[in-house]
């Protein structure tokens, strides 16, 4: 009761805002991730490697000679969950920052409900929706938003220069009804009809379903000399599997999702011989070799699957940011991620050595830029970053990359698209 | 098109009424609409599955896939088992809760058990087998196109074939066997059933059997013609209660037509709305029957 | 762990139960509704979700700005949006409770549980309507520009949520308590009885489905202009399941209970996810929730079972729900 009354007389008064400072060691960084429920496969692997990136971080020190401590809290994919995770690890921990969450449908809500409103910066590895950009734009966000992934702009410029480079004309489009499957479908029908080509059919189909056999019926009409597959590898294996056996073309161009052996297991290699697919690509930098030879040591595996590298960079900037920041608080970790990404920044590297060397730069005042695991990230003004892509296909039982497309050829094929 | 989305109708459809005979059986003589009906299926498919596993090693005794089906004698074996296991788990669930419940509290509290248990027993599926699916074959069956451009999974031609023969069976055994006969009485007339003289415990006892080995059937042919996952009954759970309530709860043949009311419904509906809109036109035929017709096709007046 | 406690901390774990209040609050609301179906009428709904999307998405369209190709946006007071909602609700659980009240009960369940699927799909799907799966963003929330600074305004909202239960609470207790009220036990324990007495059952239960619905609804509308925005996301069938644990555990047909089991049951899910998070072996964290489901499951299974009242069960009254024996016998409270 009296902890209350003092609440209240602090809160009349006026004289202890939320946004305090963190001061005391240690210092805490806030993580909301699905551990559990539909993404939990995902989401564990992904606040794994978060955490790898945060003891790194230890490793060289800490952020301002405290250690940091990394809170995860399970979304269990749920938004409501998801949002009181947030409201007690900012309320409760006192966090300054918080990295997550996967889904958009549940980091939205932790945006609008809770980041913005406690003044805390809200970075994702994962969320790839327009939402995000337009809410910044109408100013809602106020700058706390930030995401280590690139929209799925991109991604439907490269499913349309696959299509248009194997030579279809015909194209069937089958997504899966979330909003990164339909921005992805309705933004491909545009750019492969800018570039010649046509779409039979675009058909959406619901997640976890038993059966896609009506989807994929639809989705023949029109007799499609290829199609584009926009799914989750569980799901993408029984649209194509019943796609084939109905008698379906084997020219499949597919996205960056179904770059899984779990897909390409389920199929089978002997059927998968025509695929071809994109992928966001790590740029062939020093900093990227890096992060994927400590990632090895570390989990004894290479870092292959959804948000491993932006959950990464996610954390490394927030906890540059706050090493950069004279008073630890929500406003100065959002301006500072500006200033650790600055483009005529002096590069930083992953890794200890880099964390070190970032931080006595930081030390000397200067501002750096961070090229991480992702290449170097670069936000625009909504907070939103582009990276450059490749293209690969099944070979026997592994993928093989055909070809690197960097960040100046991606953003030249945007603009052709955009023009 | 439209003869390619009536093949697929009837075929889907016909696995629904193997489940939902069992399900309109329990609705009629327990008198309560069992939401856990539907994981009986995925209880059975995965059954299966698990069998197939260990019958791998005996391919040579009980040879490979047969003609042109993707499954050989082994899937056959493996689908009387998931029947037996199935019906049996399903006469344990009624000891331990169903029948506690029937001597003591009013049926709502049974349908709500009921949804209590369907949870338990997908997640406790879920947590053993993962979310990942599983097939009974990877081998990718090709269509065969068929008169009127229709194509066919062979897989899906045996489905229907074996779907008929047990209604055959089924109608055998209700109407020239013993207990058999003795289940209509109960679904006809409980109380002049009780007063002849009929055993109501055995009737509800075979009314679990039946209804287990019909979803376990249903859930290996389902399995047969997709995949398994978690939510295979699930999925199926308002196709199953549409086909009941579309045929008349207690109507054998009732559920049979619903069945393939309810798949023909579902394909042909694809080409006026969006695929993404299917499942719910079980829960409009629901609605539509129960406005127009409420005791179904074929039900008699309640 | 914390040595000193602080005024900052102080003001934390306020901010915090404020906000858990709020949400354990507006699911109190839906599980007043459903109380009012299933505790007193005996009217088992098994798609609440599906009336609190209704509810939600009813006023998320009415209070939402302006947006390109999407019907609504008519930026509209919080309270006309929250009241839209509620109709909207209303009027689906019109549409499932005249085709299936006036025959089996059990035709509900399967109805209710219908909608909700189908109203899952609407919001997934009509992307004019709903958004699609980008839902409606950037919802005004109630009197933000007059309120300065997020604690204060969760306070207000809290503020704000309390009176609405408080309205409901008392609206409800006196309901039950009128002749109403006691038409609808009558009716759940006996209705050929109840009818013989020339009471119309189906009349009477639809009005109590409709009414526990429109609460649903209301509890969805609280929620979006809390959240400030809504998607399909928000109401998972998962919800439905919760709703239902925390009427059982709190007990059914005692309106008390069913706020106390909206507390309890929200602490345990929000504090066992946490748990899972940490104490579970690595190998099985991803099914986490699916342990968390059993554990509910199985307790709700147990709880009808061996005690069947809850933790505050329907007081003075011998009820077929929770009597242990099977005695029809009916007894007035007053």
């Amino acid at each position: 009761m009296r902890s209350l009354l003092l609440a209240a007389a602090a809160l009349g008064l006026g004289v202890v805002s939320q946004a305090d400072a963190q001061e005391s060691c240690p210092i805490k960084l806030g993580v909301v991730l699905p551990a559990s429920g539909p993404m939990g496969q995902v989401g564990e692997r992904i606040a794994e490697t978060g955490q790898f990136a945060a003891d790194l971080f230890n490793e060289a020190g800490g952020v301002k000679g405290c250690e940091v401590e990394y809170l995860l809290r399970d979304t269990q994919g749920q938004p409501t969950v998801g949002v009181d995770a947030a409201k007690s690890l900012i309320d409760v921990e006192g966090v300054q920052a918080l990295i997550g969450a996967v889904s958009s449908g549940v980091s939205l809500p932790i945006l609008t409900s809770v980041a913005v409103p406690a003044r805390i910066p809200q970075v994702s590895c994962c969320s790839s929706s327009p939402s995000f950009t337009e809410l910044a734009q109408s100013g809602e966000t106020d700058g706390y938003w930030f995401r280590t992934y690139a929209t799925s702009r991109t991604q439907a410029a490269m499913g349309a220069l696959l299509t248009s480079e194997q030579g279809r004309e015909k194209t069937a489009v089958i997504y899966v009804n979330t909003d990164f499957g339909v921005n992805l479908a309705k933004q491909y029908k545009k750019d492969i009809e800018k570039l010649g080509g046509t779409v039979t059919a675009m058909v959406a189909y619901n997640e976890s379903q038993q059966s896609y056999r009506a989807e994929v019926t639809s989705a023949l009409d029109g007799d499609p000399d290829s199609l584009f597959l926009v799914a989750f590898p569980v799901d993408g294996a029984t649209i194509t599997r019943e796609w084939l056996s109905l008698g379906g073309t084997s020219n499949l161009i597919v996205n960056n999702s179904l770059r899984s052996g779990d897909y390409l297991e389920a199929v089978g290699p002997e059927n998968l011989a025509d695929l071809v697919g994109y992928d966001s690509a790590q740029p062939r930098t020093e900093s990227v070799a890096t992060f994927n030879s400590l990632f090895e040591e570390r989990f004894a595996g290479p870092p292959d699957g959804p948000g491993l590298h932006s959950v990464f960079d996610a954390v490394n900037v927030v906890l540059l940011a706050m090493e950069a920041s004279d008073e630890i608080t929500g406003a100065a970790i959002r301006d500072n991620i500006r200033n650790v990404t600055s483009p005529d920044g002096v590069e930083v590297y992953p890794g200890v050595d880099g964390i070190k060397e970032a931080k006595a730069l930081l030390a000397e005042g200067k501002t750096i830029r961070y090229v991480g695991a992702t290449g170097p990230l670069q936000f625009d003004q909504w907070g939103d970053v582009s990276a450059p892509k490749l293209t690969w296909r099944f070979e026997g039982d592994k993928n093989v990359e055909i070809k690197y497309y960097p960040l100046d050829e991606v953003d030249a094929l945007i603009q052709k698209l955009d023009n | 098109m439209i003869f390619q989305h009536l093949a697929d109708g009837i075929l889907t459809g016909a696995i629904v009424s193997l489940g939902a005979i069992g399900l309109s059986l329990t609705m009629r003589i327990l008198k309560f609409a069992n939401f856990s009906h539907a994981e009986l299926l995925t209880l059975g498919a995965y059954v299966a599955f698990v069998f197939l596993i260990f019958a791998k090693s005996m391919d040579d005794v009980l040879g490979g896939a047969i003609g042109p089906f993707s499954f050989g004698l082994s899937l056959i074996i493996a689908a009387v088992l998931a029947g037996g296991f199935t019906a049996l788990v399903a006469l344990l669930i009624d000891r331990l809760v169903f029948s506690r419940l029937r001597a003591r509290a009013g049926h709502m509290t049974l349908v709500f058990a009921s949804f209590g248990i369907a949870l338990l027993v997908r997640n406790l599926i879920l947590i053993g087998f993962g979310p990942d699916p599983y097939y009974y074959s990877r081998t990718l069956q090709k269509a065969i196109r068929m008169p009127g451009d229709i194509l066919v999974m062979p897989d899906q031609i045996f489905v229907l074939g074996l779907t008929i023969v047990l209604v055959i069976c089924l109608h055998l055994f209700l109407t020239r066997s013993r207990a058999g006969i003795a289940m209509r009485g109960v679904a006809e007339n409980p109380s002049l059933a009780s007063a002849c003289g009929i055993d109501v415990d055995a009737v509800i006892r075979w009314t679990w059997i039946l209804g287990g080995v019909g979803a376990a059937v249903a859930g290996v042919l389902y399995g047969l013609t997709v995949q398994l996952r978690p939510e295979l009954g699930f999925s199926l759970l308002l196709p199953l209660f549409a086909a009941v309530i579309l045929g008349g709860t207690g109507s054998m043949y009732g559920a049979v037509v619903g069945g393939l009311i309810v798949g023909l419904a579902e394909n042909l509906s694809v080409m006026v709305i969006p695929a993404s809109y299917k499942p719910a036109i079980p829960f409009l035929l629901i609605l539509l029957i129960l406005y127009v017709r409420p005791k179904g096709l074929f039900g008699d007046a309640k | 762990m914390r040595s000193d406690w602080g005024v900052h901390e102080v003001i934390g774990f306020f901010s915090y139960f404020v906000f858990f209040m709020i949400i354990a609050l507006i699911f109190g609301i839906a599980v007043l509704g459903l109380n009012l179906q299933w505790g007193f009428t005996g009217l088992f709904n098994a798609g609440v979700v599906g009336f609190m999307a209704v509810g939600g998405y009813g006023t998320a369209i009415l209070i939402g700005r302006e947006r390109d190709a999407i019907i609504g946006g008519f930026e509209l007071p919080f309270a006309i949006g929250l009241a839209g909602g509620m109709i909207a609700s209303g009027i689906a659980a019109i549409i499932v409770g005249l085709a299936t009240l006036r025959l089996r009960e059990e035709y509900l369940a399967v109805a209710t549980f219908g909608i909700a699927v189908s109203i899952q799909l609407v919001a997934l799907n009509a992307e004019w309507l709903t958004g699609g799966t980008l839902g409606l963003i950037g919802l005004p929330r109630p009197l933000q520009t007059w309120i300065d600074g997020p604690l204060a305004y969760n306070c207000f909202y809290l503020a704000l949520v309390i009176t609405v239960v408080a309205i409901v609470y008392i609206g409800l207790e006196r309901m039950v308590r009128s002749p109403w009220g006691r038409t609808l036990k009558a009716i759940r324990e006996d209705e050929t009885a109840a009818a013989s007495l020339g009471k119309n059952p189906t009349r009477i239960r639809l009005e109590a489905f409709v009414l526990g619905s429109m609460l649903m609804g209301l509890a969805g509308g609280l929620y979006v202009g809390f959240i400030g925005y809504v998607g399909p996301f928000d109401f998972q069938p998962i919800v439905t399941f919760q709703i239902w644990a925390m009427l059982i555990v709190g007990g059914s047909a005692n309106n008390r209970g069913a706020l106390l089991g909206a507390l309890i049951v929200w602490g345990i899910w929000t504090s066992s996810g946490y748990l899972v998070s940490n104490l579970v072996p690595a190998t099985y964290q991803t099914q986490g929730g699916a342990l968390q489901v059993i554990l509910i499951g199985l307790l709700l299974v147990l709880i009808l079972l061996y005690r069947p009242r809850g933790l505050i069960g329907e007081e003075d009254h011998v009820s077929l729900h929770a009597a242990a024996g099977s005695s029809r016998t009916f007894k007035e409270s007053s």
